[in-house]
């Protein structure tokens, strides 16, 4: 079972106060450190499972600038055979621009797969749409959410995507496939620094996006970043303890919590 | 990088000083003798047992024939590291620092934040004359209960006028507890970032405020050329040559733990003492186990990341009861991990725990 998993580098900014610049064309990313998308990191850890079972190869493909290359050297660290940078001078955020772009690299250069994996969606943007749009683009069965990896049959995975309430709907689908993995599908492993750096030895293939780029206009265009309207606000309540706790239990009770 | 092994286990005569030393022998699961023993013979090890160890020490400054049974567990985990197959609290911590060079995952940029808490300016590194260098590290940086104690030495040192200045948000994790977990790789790269700082601002002394930081920089980051020191040291003169002078008394009766890492490992005994005692007039009260046999509160060696499975008695609860017996109101120790581990036990029996800086602060 062959596979090829795209990997996106992304800024790490759960714990960040992001700061919007160049009057709103830009953010701040100067002092965040990257990491690959969390999505993709189980995507990945899925494919390596998958081929470490029944044989095969993993192939990491990432689009972005030469940095990105972390992203695949973390892959090849996690199992994956190697790793192919399709490398832009500018951040790619619109999801059918970069599905465009892996659609043609894909044929153009007659890659051989069985699936293609991508995470549920990238930290950034959260489009969640680059797998759709690939698999609408090849003409491919898509399933979006996998959360469990059943059974690999004849020509078909069985898989489970997961739905809303917590419910799970158990699916067949056939190969070759196209499917976004979703978070907890597994526990990604651990990448020790000394395996990043024996992965930096292994080879990997550096194309030009512009190459891969045809019929790709963005659709989605940045006009603005924005910081949310602020709505309501915390109400510090002082004094002394016990009427502390009978305000509060005051404000509780006309909010109806209690 | 670590190439060869630094313990001896062939050389290892099976006579239990070490798992008469640990302090989770007989509680837990953990026998470090029989490791030795299975790590002699190539036998399978459960992958569970070596993230029991604390990394105190004891074993290894006990053994007779200089085995480093300590030193062993931590290749244990780094063959681990290596396979990937570890706990996933290790792993968060370890991914946290890698990315944003802290185990907590907390943004570079808020690591200077606790100097707001100053009335006065500390300056970078860069600004001063004397290049002495207070390295906070991840736990003082960001943990809300240790933050006090940089605000409370910065007060200290600036009172004394004794000049020093930080690196800010260019300071990464020291990377102690990284080795001890078997994270060789991500140890060597803290390393070389902080110790490219130190070079590239001509660092001349450095004051750590946690003794888990001054024991890897001043035994572990090779030859730096830089004197390290734990804040205690270096109080503990500024009080002696007059500097410093604790001046309203201390009423409470108090109690000392010997951090392992301040202790134990690195000897430093006498100057958290010389600080308290000068406080107390003598009447500091001592453990049963004390200094060289202090009983480890187990927050070393990556257990600050990591729960194991088995439910026993704490060393913190044995400690916190032996406090209480012997009459104390405040146990006191000069470590962020012993504050913490020691201090969830105590408040549940009604004891407080102060950091040495707290104590000071109250009587300056």
């Amino acid at each position: 079972m062959d596979i090829l998993v795209f990997v996106k580098r992304v800024a790490a900014t759960q714990e960040e106060e992001l700061r919007i610049i160049d009057e709103g064309k830009n953010i701040d990313l100067s002092k965040i450190p990257f990491k690959m998308n969390d999505w993709d990191n189980y995507a990945v850890e899925e494919a390596v499972k998958i081929v470490e079972g029944r044989g095969g190869s993993v192939t990491a493909i990432s689009i972005g600038s030469a940095a990105s290359d972390e992203v695949l050297r973390r892959a090849i660290a996690m199992g994956a055979k190697d790793g192919i940078l399709i490398e832009s001078n500018e951040t790619i955020h619109d999801p059918v621009l970069r599905a465009i772009s892996f659609y043609n690299f894909i044929k153009k250069e007659k890659i051989q797969f069985d699936a293609i994996f991508t995470g549920v969606q990238s930290e950034d943007d959260q489009f969640a749409a680059t797998g759709g749009f690939l698999a609408g683009k090849m003409g491919l069965p898509y399933a979006s959410m996998v959360i469990g990896i059943d059974a690999i049959e004849n020509g078909y995975f069985v898989l489970r995507r997961e739905l809303e309430g917590g419910l799970q709907e158990r699916i067949k689908i056939k190969t070759p496939c196209v499917m976004s993995i979703q978070s907890g599908i597994n526990e990604p492993r651990y990448v020790s620094i000394m395996g990043i750096r024996k992965a930096s030895k292994v080879e990997r293939k550096t194309v030009k996006f512009n190459d891969y780029a045809e019929n790709g206009d963005a659709v989605i265009d940045l006009i603005k970043w924005s910081y949310p309207e602020k709505k309501g606000k915390a109400t510090m309540l002082t004094g002394e303890v016990d009427a502390v706790c009978k305000e509060l239990l005051e404000i509780l009770k006309n909010k109806g919590v209690c | 990088m670590q190439d060869e092994a630094a313990s001896r286990v062939l050389v290892c005569i099976q006579c239990g000083k070490c798992t008469g030393s640990c302090p989770e022998s007989g509680r837990t699961p953990f026998n470090i003798r029989m490791l030795v023993r299975k790590k002699q013979f190539n036998y399978a090890i459960d992958e569970s047992m070596p993230w029991y160890c604390t990394a105190c020490n004891a074993c290894t400054i006990r053994c007779p024939r200089d085995v480093k049974p300590s030193e062993m567990i931590i290749e244990i985990r780094a063959s681990l590291v290596e396979n990937g197959n570890i706990p996933l609290a290790i792993q968060k911590a370890l991914e946290n620092t890698f990315i944003h060079k802290n185990p907590w995952g907390k943004p570079r940029s808020k690591r200077g934040e606790w100097a707001e808490k100053l009335d006065f300016k500390v300056p970078h590194i860069s600004e001063t004359e004397h290049k002495r260098l207070l390295f906070l590290c991840c736990v003082q940086a960001y943990d809300p209960r240790c933050m006090i104690i940089p605000v409370n030495v910065a007060k200290l040192l600036n009172k004394a006028g004794y000049e020093f200045g930080i690196l800010g948000e260019e300071e990464c994790c020291c990377g102690n507890e990284i080795r001890r977990i078997g994270e060789f790789g991500l140890f060597e790269e803290l390393m070389e970032e902080n110790k490219a700082n130190f070079r590239e601002y001509s660092v001349k002394e450095i004051i750590a405020l946690s003794p888990h930081c001054m024991n890897t920089l001043k035994n572990e980051y090779e030859d730096m050329g830089i004197k390290v020191m734990h804040y205690t040291e270096v109080l503990s003169n500024l009080i002696k040559e007059g500097l410093l002078k604790p001046e309203k008394p201390f009423e409470k009766e108090m109690i000392y733990h010997d951090p392992c890492f301040l202790g134990k490992q690195n000897k430093i005994f006498e100057q958290p003492r010389n600080i308290l005692n000068n406080i107390t007039n003598g009447k500091l009260k001592e453990f049963l186990r004390s200094r060289e046999i202090s009983l480890c509160c187990e927050g070393g060696g990556g257990r600050m990341f990591f729960e194991p499975e088995a439910q026993y008695k704490r060393n913190s609860e044995t400690r916190v009861e032996e406090a209480k017996e012997k009459g104390a109101e405040i146990i006191t120790t000069a470590c962020p991990f012993c504050v913490m581990t020691l201090e969830e036990k105590a408040i549940e029996k009604g004891l407080a725990v102060k950091e040495l800086s707290e104590i000071l602060m109250e009587v300056i």
